[in-house]
């Protein structure tokens, strides 16, 4: 085998995938795809008869169900299917009704391959963490020193014979420098040398699949160019949980006539000229979705904790937070003016023992009593794909009488039997939550966040909040979409049915005074049918990859319903290896790989954000993927039962349905 | 007696027989490891030469030993406050203490002040149609300068970027990053999500505990925050006041000689040229020569001028007609501006891309959604080939102006080319007369407290607002968030005036205005 860190050609492949592929071609090859091909070319002369008349065939407003052709028929060149991703292997029959995009949302019309996302009550929430052996350790401290020194050594250098490089980090002209030269070393001497593993360009929609623009570098990843040509790859790095990032199908369609009654903007600040009937119906429909009383929409995920929690807080509260909280968090924290102290990730005893000791101690130095003490948590840790402990920390809410703030960014709609969150999930009250805050930016395809509370609550922060005073408010369109979305996973009451009747049965249908009226979705969308499927997928996806690379051996962190999936490489080196060589199989691949400082020094890891696009066949793909570059980087660390590759696809859904 | 001693060393053998055994044991073990007996003959003689010194090593094994055990964060139980409760005495603290509520239900004043804004149903745009009254209205609240809002072409770009990209937010920003460094003429630039969280994560990515930051006293609330976060030592000078500036750069200029050693590694001089507080500008071509005889870096917030001010919008470096390239970091929103969503900072290549690392909200968050990103690469083209908005903007300010500059009650702090006009109620009271007391920089107080009765102005300034919006223009009180900025500004009413409404809409718009103000203040007496 050639060094994989040079790698540029496909790996060899191993046997198992040798005596699977020619099933695998064939399949691909036989008459089902030949009559897809066949049906298209119909359709796309057809079409040319019809679009040489009007010049913009492009802007319809089509039902969903015919959009795929249409679409398919819209690209110029028919797909490629060499490496195998634009066709389902399974293809549809007349009996389904197919709403997208193969490349956008995948085909899978098993039924088998579903799972409800919800806690076992009774059952402990325990995330087994597995250290690895202790040469694994030990490499990973010397690699590490080693790139220490080579960076000394080079800076060294570079800054006697290159002082044109290092002008920036130098007094110059009687300047002070810009950044200090330890500030940017990780950057400059850790990043750089690995950097075509980050912020690839891509283009189209960031769906099941994505079309990643290539570039190349002549100057060792200083700066890239791009050849101009694209490569599509299986996509399982984006937060598209539920696959809502979609340019067709009902939400696209609602967001496209948003455009045409409203346009791009609401010029302006909420308090200040900016606010669109829009907002006041998309707050509402927020609130019911969530089981609150009411909420508040900004424009930006990361500025709705950074500005809210500010509004919150002052001088002489406390806020308490997970240790590994999210850097928007952080930032709102320090602006609040509010002390601030840690405990340690997702652990009950250190997070009692603190409150224990805060609230005997009080105020540092006067002792004072605290005027209030916010518990700030996520649902969902991106980086460690655990869950909350959420039923212990309410039976601590009871006893020690703090305010809680539950960040759901990646657990709001990715969650729970109805999409609803981490209380959905565990199956609790959610007003017994004080603040509920989340994105849009991950399962509904949109962008901005929310907060949710009690009425009062919401209306203070509507003032004293930053954002409804300086801040632009939320767009139009990003606005339908995720009205759309949003109606689509809770489903449509009958226009008949009472509106006081549907907002007190929670988690229930949205009723249709809680939607513009000119919106129109399609049935699918409005029975709350897909919105379903959606969720189970998801959840199915989301078990079926965690223990499927348990079981071929590989050490994961997290809680095996998260939708993230985090492997531990440990390597620094491993991380761009692996990214290399999902990148370059035949069936690329594109992941994201995080290290050091989003993660502990010794655990770089790649996380698998696993969505509802995905079918069961990529996921199988994946853990082929996973488990010939595993061998070939010593990943496969974890002691216990090792099943083979064959065994985990063939019994999948045996796999998920089983309990811990 | 000598019987005891040989039984008890006869049953001591086999013990000490086997010490023996196993320290053969592990000295043959610890010579298997390679390089074991260098090591052993290096302790060996350098005991024999000096015994003092194996000590002294030991010691410093154990010390390193402990250094690397010992817990990093330091533990508030160590602090000399903590007080030694027992677990009981902790249970009773804990059933006693009552936590205040997090929100405190609103006043009926803050009620009705949440009431009075206005709900835009259907489209924004200079005459929208109003939700609670179902009037159309003349615009002079939304931030729409240059009339992009509503533009068909725009909205066309928007469609097809949505029939490609979809809605959720996607890598391609890196054309709208490229028109926007284009337009000013700066190398690179870099784009936020949100225009108001642009700055604080510039002024935070360049500045750290310990770096000097000039600022103006009028600075805007989202660099107050910003300068909050970068924990930086700053330095305030009287609001575009250029002399006072030079003062306050003087003064630090002579600490740092002070303390030469400890001197900071970064400046920044952030003035202000957003016109939102009060629409006034600064003198940039001074400001550059400042910079240029103190060594400082600038960073100019744009969050209002871009897109407004200038032949075609490019912003205050066009109306002076200054170089881009000599202002470090220029911030803008690309909100305002441009009607779409977001900010930018512009600047040089070193300066974007060490953002792209540092600057926290862009590592983040996630970014401008694809349809929003194109509908601003739109706005710039078209501000880029039809200049006549801008004219249009500049007349309509001047119609505006006219009418209202000879309002009798009322006071205009806002530059005369300025698109934003804020309005004060004339005080009373005899304007304070400038006293020649100097200011101190380390506040950011002003030299002379102004006095003004903010809960009273606020009322009086929401009757014009309503009465005005009765008669069918649409002006807003500029809001604030009271309590929270470093200094309670004066209550104004804030006009955000548009090139898409005609000279002589803007005249009646602003003679409606005059009358209000009139008819309120009339009514007071």
């Amino acid at each position: 085998m050639p060094s994989p860190i040079a790698l540029t050609s496909p790996p060899r492949q191993d046997s198992i995938f040798k005596k699977r592929s020619p099933s695998y071609l064939t399949a691909m090859r036989s008459a089902q795809s030949y009559l897809i091909a066949l049906s298209e070319a119909d359709a796309r002369a057809r079409v040319r008869d019809s679009a040489s008349v009007t010049s913009t065939p492009a802007l319809s407003l089509s039902s969903s169900a015919t959009t795929l052709s249409e679409d398919t028929v819209l690209n110029d060149t028919p797909y490629d299917n060499s490496d195998g991703l634009a066709y389902p292997t399974v293809p549809p029959t007349s009996e389904h009704i197919v709403s997208a995009d193969h490349l956008q949302f995948g085909f899978c019309p098993n039924e088998n391959y579903r799972y409800k996302s919800a806690h076992k009550p009774g059952t402990k929430l325990e995330v087994h963490e597995q250290d690895p052996p202790y040469y694994i350790f030990l490499t990973t401290y010397m690699s590490y020193l080693l790139l220490i020194c080579m960076g000394h050594i080079r800076d060294f250098f570079g800054k006697r014979f290159y002082p044109a490089l290092f002008r920036h980090l130098l007094p110059f002209d009687g300047y002070a420098p810009l950044n200090s030269d330890f500030d940017s070393f990780y950057t400059r001497r850790f990043k750089t040398r690995i950097d075509d593993c980050f912020s690839a360009p891509v283009t189209g929609v960031p769906g099941r699949t994505i079309n990643l623009l290539d570039r190349e570098s002549k100057d060792y990843y200083h700066t890239f160019s791009l050849t101009g040509t694209t490569t599509r790859a299986l996509n399982i790095s984006s937060y598209n949980y539920l696959g809502f990032a979609q340019a067709q199908g009902g939400c696209a369609d609602a967001v496209e006539e948003c455009l045409r009654r409203y346009g791009v903007s609401t010029c302006g600040a909420r308090l200040e000229g900016g606010t669109s009937e829009l907002h006041v119906t998309g707050e509402a429909l927020v609130a019911s979705f969530l089981g609150q009383e009411d909420a508040l929409i900004s424009s930006m995920g990361f500025a709705t904790n950074s500005t809210i929690i500010p509004a919150l807080l002052s001088r002489g509260s406390l806020l308490i937070s997970d240790e590994y909280n999210h850097a928007s968090i952080r930032f709102g924290a320090r602006l609040s003016g509010a002390n601030v102290r840690t405990f340690k990730h997702n652990n009950m005893k250190s997070l009692e023992s603190l409150l224990r000791e805060v609230i005997s101690q009080g105020q540092p130095k006067t002792h004072r009593p605290w005027k209030t003490i916010l518990l700030v948590v996520e649902g969902l840790y991106s980086m460690e794909g655990t869950l909350v402990d959420l039923p212990t920390i309410l039976e601590l809410k009871k006893k020690y009488k703090f305010n809680l703030f539950v960040d759901e960014a990646h657990s709001i709609g990715a969650l729970g039997p109805h999409g609803r969150g981490v209380a959905d999930y565990f199956g609790v009250n959610p007003r017994s939550i004080d603040i509920l805050m989340g994105t849009f930016t991950k399962s509904f395809g949109a962008a901005g966040g929310y907060v949710a509370g009690s009425k009062a609550l919401i209306d203070r922060l509507r003032l004293r909040g930053h954002g409804g005073t300086y801040a632009e408010s939320i767009a139009p369109p990003v606005m339908v979409q995720i009205l759309a979305s949003m109606a689509s996973i809770m489903g449509v009451a009958l226009p008949t049915s009472s509106a006081v009747e549907v907002a007190q049965q929670h988690p229930g249908p949205a009723h249709p005074s809680q939607l513009p009226a000119w919106m129109d979705l399609p049935p699918t969308l409005r029975d709350g049918s897909e919105g379903r499927m959606r969720l189970r997928r998801l959840a199915f996806n989301s078990r079926y990859l965690s223990r499927g690379l348990a079981k071929l051996g590989f050490i994961t962190f997290g809680h095996t319903d998260s939708p993230i999936v985090p492997l531990v490489l440990f390597n620094l080196g491993k991380m761009c290896v692996f990214h290399r060589m999902m990148r370059a199989r035949k069936t690329p691949i594109v992941v994201v790989v995080v290290s050091y400082p989003a993660t502990p020094l010794v655990t770089s890891r790649v996380r698998f954000c696993v969505s509802a696009s995905h079918t069961k066949e990529d996921i199988d793909t994946i853990l082929r993927a996973c488990d010939e570059i595993g061998d070939v980087l010593d990943l496969k660390l974890l002691p216990g039962e090792r099943w083979p590759l064959e065994r985990i696809m063939n019994n999948a859904a045996e796999l998920v349905n089983t309990d811990d | 007696m000598t019987t005891t001693i040989d039984g008890s060393a006869s049953a001591l053998e086999p013990l000490f027989a086997f010490l023996s055994y196993a320290l053969i044991q592990a000295e043959s073990a610890v010579y298997k490891i390679p390089g074991s007996h260098v090591i052993a003959r290096y302790v060996k003689s350098s005991h024999q030469n000096d015994p003092g010194r194996t000590v002294l090593e030991i010691l410093l094994a154990l010390f390193a030993i402990r250094t690397l055990l010992q817990s990093r964060t330091r533990a508030d139980n160590g602090e000399k406050h903590f007080i030694q409760f027992s677990e009981k005495e902790v249970d009773e603290l804990v059933d006693e203490w009552t936590p205040e509520p997090l929100g405190a239900p609103l006043t009926p004043e803050e009620q009705s002040d949440l009431a009075s804004v206005p709900v835009v149903s259907g489209a924004n745009g200079p005459r929208p149609k109003l939700a609670n009254t179902g009037k159309q209205v003349l615009n002079l609240a939304s931030y729409n300068f240059t009339g992009l809002a509503g533009n068909e072409t725009i909205n066309v770009r928007a469609i097809e970027t949505l029939r490609k990209y979809g809605v959720g937010s996607c890598d391609v920003h890196m054309d709208l990053e490229r028109d926007i460094a284009d337009f000013l003429g700066t190398e690179a630039s870099i784009l936020y999500s949100q225009g108001f969280s642009t700055i604080p994560c510039v002024i935070s990515a360049f500045a750290k505990r310990g770096d000097i930051i000039v600022a103006d006293r009028g600075v805007n609330f989202a660099i107050q925050k910003g300068l909050q976060i970068s924990r930086s030592t700053v330095r305030w000078f009287d609001h575009n006041d250029l002399k006072s500036l030079e003062d306050v750069l003087l003064s630090v200029e002579k600490e740092r000689r002070k303390r030469r050693g400890t001197s900071s590694q970064d400046d920044s001089l952030s003035p202000r040229v957003s016109l939102r507080k009060d629409g006034a500008m600064v003198d940039l071509p001074e400001l550059i020569e400042l910079k240029h005889k103190y060594k400082y870096r600038l960073i100019l917030d744009e969050s209002i001028s871009f897109g407004t001010v200038g032949r075609t919008g490019r912003g205050l470096t066009e109306l002076y007609n200054v170089p881009a390239t000599q202002i470090d970091m220029i911030v803008g929103s690309v909100a305002n501006g441009l009607n779409s969503s977001g900010g930018f900072c512009a600047g040089s290549r070193i300066v974007v891309d060490h953002q792209r690392i540092n600057g926290t909200s862009f590592v983040f968050s996630a970014a401008v959604p694809a349809l929003l990103a194109v509908s601003a690469s739109e706005g710039i083209n078209i501000l880029r080939n039809t200049p006549s908005i801008l004219s249009t903007l500049q007349e309509n300010v001047r119609a505006i102006r006219a009418v209202l500059d000879r309002v009798e009650a009322i006071t205009i702090p806002s530059h005369a080319a300025s698109p934003i006009i804020h309005i004060h109620l004339r005080s009373s009271a005899p304007a304070a007369s400038v006293s020649a007391k100097p200011s101190n920089p380390a506040t950011p107080a002003p030299r002379e407290a102004p006095s003004f009765d903010i809960v009273g102005e606020e009322r009086l300034l929401q009757d014009i607002v309503d009465e005005a919006l009765a008669q069918g223009v649409w002006t807003t009180r500029a809001r604030r968030l009271r309590g929270q900025e470093l200094v309670d500004a004066r209550p104004s009413i804030r006009l955000a005036v548009t090139a898409a409404l005609s000279r002589k809409e803007c005249e009646r718009a602003a003679g409606v205005i005059k009358a209000a103000v009139v008819k309120v203040l009339a009514k007071r007496k």
